[in-house]
């Protein structure tokens, strides 16, 4: 298992399951194990009279465990894996139990009925009646948000700061109803501009005309080609049928988890999943969705390298992907790089050209080296080139311990000149900042 | 970029003000804006909204990184000593997830000694751990090695682990820092803690000068006499008293002989004769001298009495015995420790001076006296214990321990070495029947006293009450847990 501890750390819901999950990794713990290369298997004596089975499916990190913790992995999958990944040749029993056989037949039979049920046929007729509806609500609601854009431009953003919640919500809801969730977000996004911060004007005029952007392109789709009406329906909040999507070739690579962010809002965790393709050079952006109290699908964690295929939602840069197949766990492979800023910048241009609204992108950049300036933190290429670091307070004590000054090759996310690095190559191997 | 500020003051004050000109627009984008003007289907205010997102477009496409030829940063110097193993490394990361300073404190007092680093990844950490709790910044700053120093330039919080000698820190570091380099200074070497503390003693104010000869008891010596007679002429009363307690812990400073002078005058050992003057006996005869030089009652000796049992005489006696060392018995009464203690003892008056022999002996350590009267007294006294040899301490901590629990567990608590498994346990069966007295922080503060082969004996100290009970299980498992991490931190540095 080429999984590093931080790492299997890095997969637990909460700091309480990271500590738990300690507790067990420990041999006392353990009433029987067993692993071999595709399953790893423990049973835990926790306070009831039967020890919890736990089973890991190494090949495409799943977990499951019989205790009725909601958590998700629980502690006892993080332990048993904790503990293999301390004390491997403990695991001496290689043939799988019948509980962990079964689970793992399955999750075959399910893998098996996911794809029948994507083979039903669909209304075609009906799908078509509901789109024109949806098109025609989406048109009004452009119109109403038109006429409110239009309204904030003629009397002024000076006044913004003091229209307060409601003034934004109330357009976000209109745009709801209008089932067009994207510009809801776009407006929610705009509302939430730190109106206290030096500068917000200009923050808040990008996401204007982003949004207005948004709404002439989709007014004006017939014009644009068949991507690009893509990205204008997902801003729009089109969803994409992920059955459809898995129908489409993907792009099998070995996969490098560059960084996994995790939002909370109400009670759904949205997981954003960074990957690097090593052999293709894409790379892509995973959701995840979580309700809490509920394990998500995929499970992964920054450094892991994935061998899957992915299949990428249609844009004209194409970005968002789903996982169409996971088959494995590799360890480190070979890959290139962006060899400085200016490479970066020509690829943003090449963006902005096909893409006016588009969101952060990752980059790997070489040999890049945390400099101070103006009293910001920058980080600096081979050329002397440099870029401002974004969220600095986050990132740059790591970044410049591991760094001691000197250059190394960095995984970054951003856009347009910051940039906020989510991990760096020290000693060869990859450490999240 | 100007042009972008002239869309944002548009904006700001509205189209129905103002609108945007052409010469506030880079002239790369002429063209498309006259189109835009030229459109007459739209309103004034999608025309702005149009220009201002072919600015931001405009904006967002020509981002150039910004090229600084003379912008560098010195990096870290090479390190000298060797980084902590991967294994060792790990338990540092489990221990921080505990958030135990004493396991911290032990994690890195094992990697000094082996003059080993900590990875880079975790200095940050560590630093901020430092900044947080002062007693752990030397050890920091020793295990954080030349990349810590160089890191702690760019964070003024960190700056105690720049790399600065003993004395740069006495002389430039804050007043905690300065206490703590002067406290083991003080340990280490005692005359030149002094000699830093004459050369600044000008310059420090009344509170901090009171701070430093709180310090000075330690290793206190003959040769401390001059700097604290000078001092205990201070103005300040609070510095005066300090500086005459100090001098009246030196046996042969003035105070402590004229206090010996009155003594030698004051208490007379007799023999008299008994059963018809067939055989004789030592008797103790306590008796002030007709005058007394009244000056002595401006040192801290109380004229009159404040218990009932102790007449006036008795009294001042009494606080005589408590400030001469006990040694001065000996050759008093030319007689050893444990026939001085049994004349006393014998003795109804001498039975009433028996604490003040006890708390001279605590003043001046006098570890010979303190094994004696804690052999030989009748009664058992709590302010010897530091003074005792570990094994001995043990002894009486586990022999008194059910008669005085919170007192030993208090001084069990400031000891420096391990405790012995038998007082592990006699703590334990204490805590498993209080534990409300005692939270989960006790183990965690004080795990670097508890001894690993307790683990066997946790189970032996459950209560009998069943609620008790559960919470003993529920203790059992964190105290094994830290005394894990205790071992494992042991282990990676000496495997």
């Amino acid at each position: 298992m080429p999984f590093t501890e931080d790492q299997i750390l890095a997969l637990a819901p909460d700091e309480a399951s990271k500590k738990s999950g300690k507790d067990l990794a420990n041999p006392s713990k353990w009433v029987s194990k067993g692993a071999n290369e595709q399953v790893l298997w423990g049973e835990a004596q926790g306070s009831g009279s039967k020890p919890y089975q736990t089973q890991i499916d190494l090949q495409q990190i799943a977990f499951k465990c019989s205790c009725p913790s909601r958590k998700f992995p629980c502690k006892h999958g993080l332990g048993l894996m904790l503990f293999y990944s301390r004390q491997q040749k403990d695991f001496t029993s290689r043939d799988a139990p019948l509980w962990v056989t079964d689970w793992l037949s399955k999750r075959t039979e399910k893998d098996e009925k996911k794809v029948s049920r994507e083979e039903k046929p669909v209304d075609k007729a009906a799908q078509a009646k509901r789109q024109q509806a949806r098109q025609q609500k989406i048109s009004d609601g452009i119109a109403e948000l038109r006429l409110w854009l239009k309204d904030i431009i003629r009397n002024g953003i000076l006044n913004i700061p003091d229209k307060g919640f409601g003034y934004f919500e109330n357009m976000a809801k209109r745009m709801v109803d209008a089932q067009a969730p994207g510009l809801a977000n776009m407006i929610r996004g705009a509302g939430d501009c730190n109106f206290y911060s030096e500068g917000w004007q200009s923050a808040f005029m990008d996401q204007l005309a982003a949004i207005y952007l948004v709404i002439e392109g989709y007014t004006n789709k017939a014009h644009l080609n068949e991507p690009a009406q893509q990205d204008i329906k997902t801003w729009i909040g089109f969803t994409q049928s992920q059955e459809e999507l898995k129908v489409q070739a993907g792009i099998t690579d070995t996969w490098l988890v560059l960084s996994k962010q995790s939002i909370e809002v109400d009670t759904i965790t949205t997981e954003r999943n960074w990957l690097y393709g090593t052999q293709s050079n894409k790379y892509a952006l995973v959701l995840q969705f979580i309700v809490s109290g509920q394990g998500g699908q995929l499970t992964f964690t920054p450094g892991m390298f994935v061998q899957a295929e992915l299949a990428f939602y249609p844009s004209i840069a194409p970005l968002r992907a789903i996982v169409k197949t996971q088959t494995a766990t590799n360890s480190a492979a070979h890959f290139t790089v962006f060899q400085n800023w200016q490479q970066v910048t020509e690829t943003e241009t090449q963006l902005c050209a096909e893409m006016p609204v588009r969101n952060e992108r990752p980059f790997i950049i070489q040999q890049l080296i945390p400099v101070q300036f103006n009293n910001q933190w920058w980080l600096q290429d081979e050329d002397k080139k440099m870029m401002q670091l974004k969220n600095e307070h986050k990132s740059i004590w790591k970044l410049l311990a591991l760094s001691g000054g000197e250059a190394m090759n960095m995984a970054v996310i951003g856009k347009e000149d910051k940039y906020e690095p989510v991990g760096v190559w020290y000693k060869n191997e990859y450490k999240t900042l | 970029m100007e042009y972008w500020s002239n869309i944002i003051n548009t904006a700001m004050i509205g189209t129905d003000k103002k609108m945007i000109s052409d010469n506030e627009l880079p002239s790369a984008l002429t063209e498309m804006v006259s189109l835009i003007r030229l459109n007459d289907q739209i309103d004034k205010e999608e025309k702005f909204l149009q220009i201002a997102a072919l600015a931001l477009n405009y904006r967002q496409a020509g981002v150039q990184p910004l090229h600084k030829e003379t912008v560098r940063l010195q990096p870290s110097p090479a390190e000298e000593k060797s980084y902590c193993s991967k294994s060792a490394l790990q338990v540092l990361k489990d221990i921080q997830s505990e958030d135990s300073i004493p396991l911290l404190k032990f994690w890195l007092q094992q990697a000094e000694a082996k003059r080993q680093l900590v990875h880079p990844e975790l200095i940050p950490s560590l630093l901020a751990a430092g900044a947080q709790t002062k007693s752990l910044q030397i050890l920091v700053a020793v295990c954080c090695g030349k990349r810590g120093e160089w890191l702690s330039r760019f964070n003024e919080l960190w700056n105690f682990s720049l790399n600065q000698t003993a004395e740069q820190l006495w002389q430039t570091g804050t007043p905690e820092q300065r206490r703590t380099i002067f406290r083991q200074t003080r340990i280490s070497d005692p005359s030149l803690a002094r000699v830093w503390l004459q050369q600044t003693w000008a310059q420090e104010d009344a509170n901090t000068k009171a701070a430093f000869l709180e310090i000075f008891a330690i290793n206190i010596s003959e040769a401390d006499i001059s700097f604290l007679e000078s001092a205990s002429t201070e103005k300040s009363k609070k510095v005066k008293e300090e500086a005459i307690g100090l001098l009246k812990k030196i046996p042969s400073a003035a105070v402590v002989q004229w206090y010996q002078r009155e003594l030698q005058q004051s208490v007379e050992l007799k023999k008299e004769k008994a059963l018809l003057g067939l055989s004789s006996k030592l008797v103790l005869k306590f008796h002030l001298p007709a005058t007394i030089d009244e000056a002595i009652f401006k040192t801290g000796i109380e004229k009159l009495s404040n218990d009932k049992a102790f007449t006036d005489d008795e009294f001042i006696i009494y606080q005589l015995i408590r400030s001469v060392p006990p040694a001065f018995w000996q050759s008093h009464f030319s007689a050893g420790p444990q026939t001085v203690i049994d004349i006393f003892q014998k003795d109804s008056i001498g039975k009433k001076m028996m604490p003040a022999l006890v708390i001279a002996t605590a003043n001046f350590k006098d570890e010979a006296w303190a094994s004696n009267l804690s052999q030989h007294s009748e009664i058992f006294y709590m302010e010897l214990l530091p003074l005792l040899p570990v094994q001995q301490q043990e002894h009486f901590s586990n022999k008194f321990f059910a008669q005085f629990p919170d007192n030993i567990i208090q001084f069990a608590v400031q000891r420096e070495t391990e405790w012995s498994v038998e007082l592990t346990k006699n703590i334990f069966i204490h805590i498993a029947k209080n534990p409300y007295n005692f939270t989960r922080s006790f183990f965690s503060q004080y795990i670097h006293l508890i001894p690993a082969p307790i683990i066997a004996e946790l189970e032996k100290c459950t209560p009998p009450e069943e609620h008790l009970r559960i919470m003993w299980s529920n203790t059992s498992d964190y105290i094994i847990k830290l005394i894990t991490l205790k071992v494992q931190t042991l282990k990676a540095f000496h495997e």
